[in-house]
């Protein structure tokens, strides 16, 4: 493609608005009569609500409305039990605490180890708290462990990782007779539009979900909350718009995490590199909720003959995890290129060598279909290139003093590549102006930014002259931004907009240029025949020409995912330093290479890789919820003590894409990028731990305390 | 939060009268970066808030022969700043970059970080009654316990987390504490109270009484000192154990030493041990690790906090031998 725009960078359309502060997120909406709800939590971890005393809140001047939302019995501390709107935040502050709850407190389990002992309480009514939901097996794992040259086993944990968006969980909601308006801080605005429906009992067709701008989300937001529903309630019943913002204490109690794994692995692997078995026995918790899978690395990304996985998850008296950037394949990736390392490490040979003797060309592990395009060995040779592999200390922990260095890598695998059916129109007004919709949303990576990208690469204008509208879910239907796919799924469909667009332009100025449309060429604003440049007639005189506005519609085809494996790829690589006697690792140096198809905006898709990176460095190093064991009640729900990276602890980070374009993939050749950047980030890290002190941590985050504990492990030669 | 009032007096007199007189309960604002946090979790609900910032004269810095005198008022930034501080005791100046972050260092002030409250985080979760707010339990002894006290806990296992104190008391500061009944000088280090002593206060400054300046004598000649704070993140975050070392060292022997740790118990901790076993004697890195093991002997850390003692002797080593 011989692109203007396309693959080049562009700065965001709606950066200057974000950056002076005018760009309106949910928690600046503020409506007429606009009142203020708050919700009650329960305190314990397990109870029975004999009642709900609701009277002298109600009672308290100022408050227009107060519901109880308990039903029965709460599972977990945080758990809503209650709430108020009230015509300021102080008095449905103070209303909460006249809300009377008669608790008839029950046994709880919180910590998800003790909940697979016997006798633990039990979390769900009539079911374990341990429950087998995934599985996979191929070839003879035993018989594969025996042709091995070497075995090893490892336990790889990760950690309770909050979200933590800069934009807590927020809903507006404004009643008109029947109709509904909710603002909310969403990843999916028809998502949510549908929920209500469902929640709320009304007519779909008669609810708007409105999202501007959002301060991020990253899985938290994927579909309708409890708070949304509450919002709409007391605004139904109140009478008023109504407002609930969660706190950012609430963020860390009630509206999910990142689910842990506790992965145990067993593998085979041949003096030269051959991996003959693996087997991954995974103890996932999510709460009251299912935790993650984790297996799609191990079953995927190496051709390994014989395969086993089994994966429980267990249920404790905490909230319900949820998606978190790349659920699953980010704990799993942390395990399974952690254990590569190990294997890699019990023959003597480079870690990079291992895997790409273990390559695949097809899904599977070379027992599925061919994957449609797989440039991993690209972003092995890139990132091995920039990082300076060669570098890297050939025998884990070969360095002296009392600072170590080393170089580690990981791969990343996902799917996101994009979701057909997905809509987009093209709007061409008869002044020459054009605007660009689609029912997607911004969650922040530059949404917009790329749809003003493919409507000026395609209309022959410039990126500022395309008027973008998202975020609401009046407009035509797109999927949730999550799973990487808002890119694969909306800029195929405002391209293939476009480009009817254009067909219909050039139809048009055919007329005026008495040619053949077919021979009608566009450039820079303008529509002649070939060889009578001279000639020409402008854009605006062709808009014009079209008397109203034109909508022309666009949708993301299906692609043949019966023949062909379709799947994104990257390979990190970081350079640590650890200290031995502190236990503290710093980043020094990070390369991330990536394949994501066909990139459409270089510049905010390097904002991805660096935000992927960013956070996964985090998680490796600082992030980890702390639960009171007794109460089940977070003892870091704030960004004090769950620490999050900052500036200082992010190293320069040097971003490639590897550029291989999917042409059975969309009409773009696009594919997502938002959580691939994110996968194999901790894993990387933790490999370079491993390489610079030469124990495996094998447990993010890698604090001094965990860092210390694997050195003495070391010296204990286990 | 709770509804509270606020006061702002003019002068010291004002503000000693006020504290005096009135029988209301009372939470003093410098800077109020932590303060307004607390009010607004309802972790603080005083029914008075009595702003600091406009008393004349308790802000500032002032040079004399016999030493500094550094209002309590003083931003943290300034301190960090001064051509005083900057030249005669290096030791603050480090300490005083380490803390929180520059948003946090231009308002926060000197009096400020000496008095702050814990972070322990049982103690602030405003619905945990610990025994620091009146409560019969310790909830962080049997309960998650990664940054808590490893020594000098006992119904009680907060830290300090004061970066400043540790520094100023390796230096022998002294502090000044006013109220209508009169003045008194103490060494900041008596400043501090052990759980043992007092659960639910860090400091003795008494209900009416509030702090009027901290006095830093002059440096003796070749003195030096070091403050090294092993913490998690590259900012924005406190000790996990930190070493202030003050003292002067000529031919490799230490004369005059004095060793504070920060982080690890619930007062800026005095290594008196340690200082003892340095003392006299040339400096090595085997001597300044036996110190620190000297000095953490009588540690007892809980279930999940051993790894800071670890961290504790490093940075007391790296402190001592930062003075050669």
């Amino acid at each position: 493609m011989d692109a203007k725009y396309i693959g080049k960078a562009t700065p965001r359309v709606d950066g200057r608005k974000v950056v002076t502060g005018r760009a309106e997120y949910t928690h600046d909406v503020r409506l007429k009569d606009m009142l203020f709800g708050m919700i009650l939590r329960s305190p314990h971890a397990a109870a029975e609500v004999v009642s709900v005393d609701l009277a002298q809140a109600k009672a308290l001047p100022g408050v227009l409305a107060a519901l109880s939302l308990a039903e029965g019995r709460v599972r977990y501390a945080g758990q809503q039990v209650a709430a108020v709107a009230a015509v300021d935040e102080r008095t449905a502050e103070k209303a909460l605490g006249l809300i009377k709850v008669d608790y008839k407190v029950l046994p709880s389990v919180v910590e998800w180890e003790k909940a697979r002992e016997p006798g633990a309480p039990q979390v769900r009514e009539a079911k374990p708290n341990v429950e087998k939901f995934s599985e996979a097996a191929r070839g003879d794992v035993e018989k594969g462990l025996k042709e091995a040259d070497a075995v090893i086993e490892r336990t790889y944990r990760t950690a309770f990782e909050v979200h933590n968006p800069a934009e807590t969980h927020a809903s507006v909601a404004a009643w008109e007779g029947e109709r509904l308006t909710v603002y909310d801080s969403t990843q999916n605005v028809h998502g949510v539009r549908d929920g209500l429906a469902r929640a709320l009992k009304v007519p779909a067709a008669g609810i708007t979900v409105i999202k501007h701008y959002m301060g991020g989300g990253f899985g938290s937001k994927l579909g309708l909350g409890e708070h949304t529903v509450v919002a709409a309630l007391l605004a139904r019943e109140a009478g008023r718009p109504v407002r609930v913002a969660l706190s950012r204490r609430e963020n860390g109690m009630c509206v999910g995490y990142r689910p842990s794994s506790f992965q145990t692995y067993k593998a085979g692997i041949k003096k030269d590199g051959t991996l003959t078995a693996l087997s991954l026995v995974n103890y996932a918790s999510g709460g009251i909720d299912y935790g993650d899978e984790v297996l799609e690395p191990a079953v995927d990304l190496y051709r390994i003959p014989n395969v086993k996985v089994e994966e429980f998850s267990v249920f404790t008296n905490t909230g319900a995890g949820c998606a978190c950037r790349a659920p699953g394949n980010t704990q799993g990736m942390f395990g399974l290129e952690g254990l590569m390392d190990e294997l890699a490490a019990a023959i003597g040979m480079d870690p990079l060598e291992v895997r790409r003797k273990n390559y695949t060309t097809r899904s599977q592990g070379d027992t599925g279909l061919p994957y449609s395009t797989k440039g991993l060995d690209l972003c092995y040779a890139a990132g091995a290139k920039a990082i300076g592999w060669e570098r890297r200390n050939r025998r884990p922990g070969e360095g002296s003093g009392p600072v170590r260095r080393g170089i580690g890598m990981s791969s990343s695998l996902w799917w996101g590549t994009g979701v057909p059916g997905t809509l987009a129109d093209i709007v061409l007004y008869p002044d020459g102006s054009v605007e660009v919709v689609s029912g997607t949303q911004d969650i922040g990576t530059g949404t917009r930014t790329h749809m003003a990208v493919v409507a000026a690469e395609t209309l022959g204008l410039e990126p500022k002259d395309i008027v973008v509208n998202v975020g609401s879910s009046d407009y035509p239907w797109a999927p949730a931004s999550g799973g990487s796919v808002t890119t694969p799924s909306v800029a195929p469909a405002v391209r293939e907009a476009a480009l009817k667009a254009v067909a219909r332009l050039k139809q048009v100025a055919a007329g005026k240029l008495k040619a053949k449309a077919e021979d009608v060429l566009m450039d820079g604003r303008r529509f002649f025949v070939k060889g009578a440049e001279d000639k020409p007639v402008a854009w605006a005189d062709v808009c014009r020409s079209l008397r109203r506005e034109t909508v022309f519609h666009g949708e993301a085809a299906a692609y043949p995912q019966d023949q062909y494996a379709f799947n994104t790829f990257g390979a990190h690589f970081a350079e640590v330093e650890v200290d031995l006697e502190t236990g503290k690792v710093r980043v020094l140096r990070y390369v991330a290479a990536q394949d994501s198809g066909r990139i459409i905006n270089r510049q905010t898709a390097e904002s991805q890789v660096v935000g992927g990176i960013t956070q996964g460095l985090s998680a490796a190093l600082f992030e980890e919820r702390v639960l009171d064991s007794a109460t089940g009640r977070s003892v870091n729900p704030n960004l004090r003590d769950y620490k999050i990276a900052t500036s200082l602890d992010i190293p320069e980070i040097e971003v490639i894409f590897v550029d291989v374009v999917d042409e059975r993939l969309n009409i773009l050749g696009a594919k997502g990028l938002g959580e691939p950047a994110r996968i194999p980030s901790s894993a990387a890290v933790g490999n370079a731990v491993f390489n610079a002190i030469g124990v495996h941590v094998r447990e993010i985050p890698m604090t001094p305390k965990r860092v210390l504990e694997a050195l003495k492990r070391k010296e204990a030669g286990s | 939060m709770r509804e509270f009032r606020i006061a702002q007096p003019r002068t010291v007199e004002e503000l000693a009268a006020l504290l005096a007189e009135t029988k209301e309960s009372v939470a003093l604002m410098a800077g109020g970066t932590d303060l307004i946090d607390m009010l607004k979790s309802g972790v603080a609900a005083p029914d008075l808030v009595v702003d600091l910032q406009g008393v004349e004269g308790l802000a500032g810095i002032a040079p004399g022969k016999d030493g500094l005198r550094i209002g309590p008022l003083t931003r943290v930034a300034a301190l960090a700043a001064d051509p005083a501080v900057v030249r005669d005791f290096p030791i603050l100046k480090e300490a005083a970059l380490s803390l929180a972050t520059p948003q946090l260092r231009n308002v926060g002030t000197v009096g400020g970080n000496l008095c702050q409250r814990p972070r322990c985080w049982y103690f602030r979760d405003p619905e945990v009654a610990c025994r620091k707010k009146g409560g019969m339990r310790c909830f962080a002894m049997r309960g998650r316990n990664k940054y808590h006290a490893v020594l000098g806990g006992g119904g009680c296992f907060i830290v300090h987390p004061s970066d400043l104190a540790p520094a100023l008391i390796s230096l022998g500061a002294a502090v000044t504490v006013a109220s209508a009944r009169g003045e008194k000088s103490l060494p900041l280090e008596d400043f501090y109270r052990l759980p043992s002593v007092d659960v639910t206060r860090e400091t003795s400054l008494g209900r009416d009484e509030f702090l009027k300046d901290v006095f830093v004598p002059a440096p003796k000649p070749g003195q030096k000192g070091a403050y090294v704070k092993l913490k998690e993140r590259g900012t924005w975050d406190f000790a996990v154990a930190s070493a202030a070392v003050s003292g002067v060292v000529k031919g490799g022997v230490a004369s005059e030493i004095a060793i504070v740790a920060g982080g690890i118990a619930p007062v800026p901790w005095r290594m008196k041990a340690a200082e003892e076993i340095l003392r006299g004697k040339p400096v090595t890195e085997a001597l300044a690790a036996r110190a620190a093991a000297a000095a953490l002997k009588e540690a007892s850390p809980l279930a999940e906090n051993a790894y800071k003692l670890e961290l504790a002797a490093a940075a007391v080593k790296r402190a001592v031998l930062a003075l050669l």
